[in-house]
């Protein structure tokens, strides 16, 4: 019997060929679509530096999210969750690109990620969906344009403002944010109280007050705000959102963004002085090296937190409305939803914000919850995971192929497996060059229980230029006992994995110095 | 007769581009060290570009407005009187302006016993603003008088603003570099 393999055959074979590529794919598609039928859509939505330390539902003693809480019973919620850095561009980045700010080398503002993850990003993966974007913070906008090739629809952040200086970025498209600043400088007098120009400043000034005079008794602490008077509303924000979901190609993936509860923590009329004079008294820290010098700082710090947890309650009644909308137009029963934040917030140990080298909880613990089509439990999942993790975890669960660059791992419970002693690093290094070796930055290294802080290079920090601290956060959540000294072994075997850590990630810059 | 010839416009013009291309300048070298910290000197360098152009801008605006103010001036004086006295009131609002930028720049600070004064006041709003408008008044007036009547006062202002001029001509020309600089940055 003849057995020749013909031109024929071998023609047939390939023809093959492109559905033997496609096939895992595929499969993995088929099965995430295996529950309904058809492909799930993906929301993410992000509150700005919306620390895990202020919400009630992770432990905190003021009732700052009975909504949010109301729907993660829904949910499976994600009590150690830790940003990928301390403030906006590395968090975001971290979260759109799942690697660590080492990695994606966006550390100040206003960074961009390094070109390569300009093609390896949430963006690229989600390529089969509608991509739409929106957020209120220019750092956002930075690193989300340089994806936006990759975003069907990037909704401009003037979009959602009362008032906005967007021929600003329209004119100077290709130097918005020095464009910008300079603009800032020029005209908004209310900054610092001065401005370049003289008259038209003050010009400028009456236009816009009288654009949003009608809602000052809405907000009596101030209209919310990103930087002087780029005013907006979180509720225009729901509204907006709700319904251009209802108007977009399936499936989609959608990032938003919003401001709140960002400084100047201002809440709305229902929420205003919710919290003043509740008697409510944080525990007393002792004043870090890189805290700030002002009168009554303890009182200052107590009436800042105030503000801050009356804005959660703002974002709470937004997000809760939200979800209430979405299902309301059964848009839950095929879409994930992921509720997490960039970065923290602190109000202790004489430091506010998250404009500081230190990684205390407060300021990297940030809230984790996703939402799983048709969900009606609540998991809570109490391993500590990251930022990171996102990606993985969402490209998983829709079926889409894994990202093999990001440094995140499929998240519990949607993973067979997940090593709960995994190292887990935040970094922080807005002070040096983007593409140098970091001389001058904190590292915090999470690995189960234990979190080692190890700070170098700043001034503050005299001869020698370290500090080191340990933290058993488990036992230990308010990282009041630093247990450096008395568990030496751990954190010299920890600190040990920092430098490693930090000689490779420093090794491809030490030659371009 | 025509009312204001174009050597005079330009003049008046560079006047009033002085005080707020000055102004602009001193602020933007006084970021330049943060501008520099929060990214690079290129950027401080752009910071100060843009300003330049938003200062030529207002200069711009301002000249508009002066000159439809000078229409308000009666032809009975001599061009140079009626762009002396108009150059005099851009300055002299210029220069208010820049006092109360000073009150935040230079952090000044109220003493406790004037606060309990204005206090202690039935109106004391009413008060600060009547103050103002006298200090304001006395010092557009007397100038304003001065150059009416004084022939050595309006050669003293005639002269000043010829010094002016000339270094508000350097100034044009920082414009324009920064202007370049601006479109660099955006090409």
């Amino acid at each position: 019997m003849k057995n020749r393999f013909t031109r024929r055959d071998f023609l047939k074979l390939a023809g093959l060929l492109p559905i033997s590529i496609a096939a895992p794919g595929f499969v993995n598609s088929l099965s995430s679509m295996q529950q309904t039928g058809k492909p799930q859509n993906v929301i993410i939505i992000v509150f700005d530096a919306f620390s895990a330390y202020d919400i009630s539902l992770y432990g905190y003693q003021r009732e700052t999210t009975p909504n949010i809480a109301r729907w993660a019973e829904r949910a499976a919620v994600y009590h150690n969750h830790h940003a990928g850095g301390n403030f906006t561009t590395p968090g975001t980045a971290s979260l759109l690109t799942g690697t660590v700010p080492w990695t994606h080398r966006a550390f100040g503002f206003p960074d961009k990620v390094d070109d390569i993850f300009v093609n390896k990003n949430i963006f690229t993966t989600f390529q089969n969906y509608y991509r739409l974007t929106y957020t209120h913070n220019p750092a956002v906008n930075t690193v989300l344009t340089q994806f936006s090739g990759k975003i069907d629809e990037k909704v401009p952040l003037e979009k959602l403002f009362l008032t906005n200086d967007d021929f600003i970025y329209k004119v100077f498209g290709n130097d918005e944010d020095i464009a910008l600043v300079s603009w800032v400088r020029a005209m908004k007098r209310k900054e610092d109280g001065f401005a370049y120009s003289l008259f038209l400043s003050r010009l400028y000034e009456k236009q816009r007050e009288m654009l949003i005079a009608n809602l000052r008794s809405k907000y009596p602490g101030g209209i919310p705000r990103i930087a002087v008077d780029n005013y907006f509303l979180l509720e225009d924000a729901i509204d907006w959102l709700a319904e251009k979901l209802n108007s977009i190609p399936r499936p989609f993936l959608g990032y938003f963004h919003f401001w709140p509860p960002h400084d100047p923590y201002v809440t709305n009329q229902k929420y205003y002085n919710q919290f003043a004079g509740d008697g409510f008294r944080p525990l007393p820290k002792t004043l870090d090296l890189f805290s700030v010098e002002q009168d009554n700082l303890f009182e200052f710090l107590l009436r800042k937190r105030t503000d801050y947890d009356e804005d959660i309650l703002y974002v709470d009644q937004e997000f809760g409305r939200f979800m209430d909308k979405l299902d309301k137009t059964g848009m839950l029963e095929n879409t994930w939803v992921v509720l997490t934040s960039d970065h923290g917030e602190m109000f202790e140990r004489g430091i506010r914000g998250h404009w500081t080298p230190v990684l205390y909880e407060p300021v990297i613990r940030v809230p984790l919850m996703i939402f799983e089509p048709g969900q009606k439990s609540r998991q809570d999942i109490y391993a500590s995971t990251s930022a990171v993790d996102v990606l993985p975890t969402l490209l998983h669960v829709t079926g889409q192929e894994p990202a093999d660059w990001s440094e995140g791992t499929v998240l519990p419970p949607f993973a067979q497996t997940y090593d709960r002693v995994r190292s887990l690093y935040v970094v922080q290094a807005f002070h040096g060059e983007q593409y140098s070796p970091l001389t001058e930055a904190t590292v915090a290294l999470i690995v189960g229980q234990y979190k080692l802080m190890y700070f170098f290079g700043y001034e503050k920090l005299g001869t020698g230029n370290e500090r080191v601290e340990l933290y058993d956060i488990n036992n230990d959540p308010e990282e009041l006992n630093d247990l450096s000294t008395t568990k030496r072994e751990t954190t010299a075997e920890l600190l040990n994995e920092i430098k490693q850590k930090l000689t490779e990630v420093n090794e491809p810059y030490l030659n371009k110095n | 007769m025509k009312q204001y010839s174009k050597q005079g416009l330009w003049s008046l013009f560079l006047v009033c581009a002085f005080p707020l291309h000055l102004w602009t300048i001193i602020l933007a070298f006084r970021d330049f060290s943060w501008v520099s910290e929060r990214t690079n000197s290129w950027d401080a360098v752009g910071v100060l570009s843009y300003g330049l152009i938003f200062a030529l801008i207002e200069s711009v605006a301002v000249f508009l407005v002066t000159i439809l103010l000078g229409f308000l001036v009666s032809k009975k004086w001599e061009e140079d009187r009626r762009n002396a006295l108009l150059g005099n009131l851009v300055l002299i609002a210029s220069l208010w302006a820049m006092a109360s930028y000073l009150y935040f720049i230079l952090q000044v600070s109220v003493s406790g016993q004037t606060i309990d004064f204005f206090v202690s006041l039935k109106h004391p709003l009413r008060f600060l603003y009547a103050i103002c408008l006298a200090l304001v008044g006395v010092t557009v007036t007397l100038p304003t008088y001065l150059i009416l009547r004084s022939e050595k006062f309006l050669q003293f202002i005639k002269g000043l603003f010829e010094r002016l001029s000339l270094l508000t001509v350097f100034y044009l020309f920082f414009d324009f570099v920064g202007l370049v600089i601006v479109i660099i940055r955006n090409v």
